[in-house]
């Protein structure tokens, strides 16, 4: 059988399927569910310096073609999470999301996860619906530039860049961050969603963030453009359900994806379904490891 | 969203309302519906009626609650769902033990499927929905056995061959704790915890990373004594891990 082990910046993955930030990782016991079950890793749900409730519900409405959320970077804060998880036991399997409002938030935040033995993260430069932190960061060029470089210089984590695709210029947002050992894309549009009979909006912020399927070509187009562009490990996410979506992205560049949505249809089967599909797919078309399709319709 | 006309609303109690709606749901019994007020929050409410017409009963404990509680007849209101598993078909004799507004997930069984019902209250002035025979725990004795629901039910165990539990945690825990775990009698839990989502994705309500709005909400007592953080601690609207006090019930 076809081998399905990638590799993303100097990590090493068993399989290329992960979970996303957001959806089932915020606590412990579920995160190692993901991991046996057979995810190739898992990244966090993105982790502030302070203590967030998130937005009142409701924070998520189901659309036919995905799911608004306005979660609103609900975490614990930085020293619960330290608690909860400095004996954890897959902490090279876990990438933790961090978020934060300035440089040295983020800079803080990265200390404090490597301190406890993690060493990978990802920055939530992309979070569509609270004001000051993701997007908000994500789209000032400079601050991303010195976020990453700070982070790459003070610590020894491998960084990846989660990047907002509501941006005009993708590209000039990779090139700020590329110091990054990789980059994921994309995380959700932003959007909003409207009840007519009561004529109120369905998210109690108004705004929120789109996933699932309806998303998956615009997160297809993102992964192109910056691969072609730059070559860099990318971790593909946006609308991936099964395996046939997974190979999509491998062949316009990602080097392993992210799950998320795709649990609100699928139950955590949905891991050794995809890989499983994914092999499958090899061995029918005559490849004999994932790296023979990573990148394969995009001339550089 | 789903909407539908409030077909009455019956005060059974000082703050406990049950608000029957139009609508022709499939549901099984022990379901849950995520009933959301437009403009403010969505909270989970068990169904205490799945035949035609369904009803949710409630405590009013807050705004949303207090809302749902001055909707009259023939005003609109809104839900998603029903979600969550089912409480299994039981036979044989069967009891329901319920503290508090777990009574309303009980009754969504006892049309089908009679049995002794156990219920647990603060006082007298706290039961609500009873029929004749319930047998009556408060915790002040102003009706039937002073003390709780558990210790009025526990030396009966065996009596049953089915039994549905749902109310708080630590009344729950009290009973996993107190009982003959070798007895032959199957017991379920219906679990409640903060539910953001209500579908499976949130991670809020997960105990063991078992999710209790999709896994869930009704385990056998096998899976309840597998979840070591059950009735330990659960988690704040953050993710923060909380406590339960000791020594409560």
């Amino acid at each position: 059988m076809a081998s399905i082990t990638t590799s993303v910046g100097s990590f090493s993955l068993e399989n290329p399927v992960i979970l996303a930030s957001g959806i089932l990782d915020e606590t412990s016991g579920s995160i190692l569910r993901s991991l046996r079950s057979g995810a190739g890793a898992v990244v966090t749900k993105s982790i502030g310096i302070s203590e967030r409730k998130g937005y009142s519900t409701p924070v998520i409405s189901e659309v036919g073609t995905g799911l608004l959320n306005a979660v609103g970077l609900s975490n614990p804060g930085i020293d619960n999470f330290v608690e909860e998880y400095k004996s954890f036991p897959e902490k090279k399997k876990t990438i933790v999301s961090i978020f934060g409002g300035n440089v040295e938030e983020f800079v803080t935040l990265a200390g404090r996860i490597e301190e406890i033995g993690f060493d990978k993260v990802e920055l939530n430069l992309s979070c569509p619906h609270v004001k000051g932190v993701g997007s908000e960061v994500g789209q000032d060029l400079d601050m991303v530039e010195e976020i990453v470089s700070e982070i790459k210089n003070r610590t020894k984590l491998q960084v990846w860049a989660k990047l907002t695709p509501n941006v005009t210029d993708l590209i000039a947002l990779a090139k700020a961050s590329e110091k990054a050992d990789a980059y994921t894309l994309i995380n959700t549009l932003r959007a909003t969603g409207v009840e007519i009979y009561s004529r109120k909006f369905v998210l109690s912020n108004t705004i929120g963030g789109y996933s699932g399927p309806g998303i998956k070509p615009v997160a297809l187009r993102a992964v192109y453009d910056v691969y072609k562009e730059t070559g860099k490990s990318i971790v593909g996410v946006g609308g991936i359900t099964t395996w046939q979506d997974a190979i999509e992205f491998f062949l316009l560049g990602a080097r392993a994806i992210q799950i998320g949505t795709a649990l609100l249809y699928e139950d955590y089967s949905v891991y050794s379904k995809v890989n499983q599909g994914i092999k499958k797919y090899l061995d029918d078309e005559g490849f004999s490891k994932l790296e023979d399709i990573i990148g394969a319709m995009v001339a550089r | 969203m789903n909407h539908a006309r409030v077909i009455d609303i019956v005060k059974e109690n000082k703050d406990v309302f049950t608000l029957s709606f139009d609508f022709s749901i499939v549901a099984k019994p022990g379901q849950f519906l995520m009933v959301w007020v437009p403009g403010g929050k969505e909270i989970p409410m068990s169904l205490s009626h799945i035949t035609s017409p369904p009803s949710i009963t409630f405590r009013v404990f807050g705004e949303t609650t207090k809302f749902l509680s001055g909707l009259r007849k023939g005003d609109r209101m809104y839900f998603r769902g029903p979600y969550g598993n089912s409480y299994p078909e039981p036979s044989g004799r069967i009891a329901y033990i319920a503290g508090g507004t777990g009574l309303a997930s009980v009754y969504s069984m006892l049309s089908k499927y009679i049995g002794d019902v156990f219920v647990g209250a603060r006082t007298k002035d706290d039961l609500f929905l009873l029929k004749k025979g319930f047998k009556i725990a408060t915790d002040d004795g102003s009706a039937g056995f002073k003390g709780t629901v558990i210790d009025l039910f526990v030396p009966h165990v065996d009596d049953y061959d089915y039994v549905f539990v749902c109310g708080p945690e630590p009344m729950a825990k009290s009973l996993l704790d107190k009982i003959d775990r070798k007895t032959k009698t199957k017991i379920y839990f219906s679990l409640e915890r903060l539910m953001k989502c209500g579908v499976g994705i949130c991670d809020s309500c997960s105990v063991n990373g078992i999710r209790i709005c999709k896994d869930g909400t009704i385990f056998s007592i096998e899976e309840v004594l597998k979840m070591n953080e059950f009735g330990v601690f659960k988690r704040s609207e953050s993710g923060k891990i909380e406590f339960f006090a000791k020594n409560k019930r």
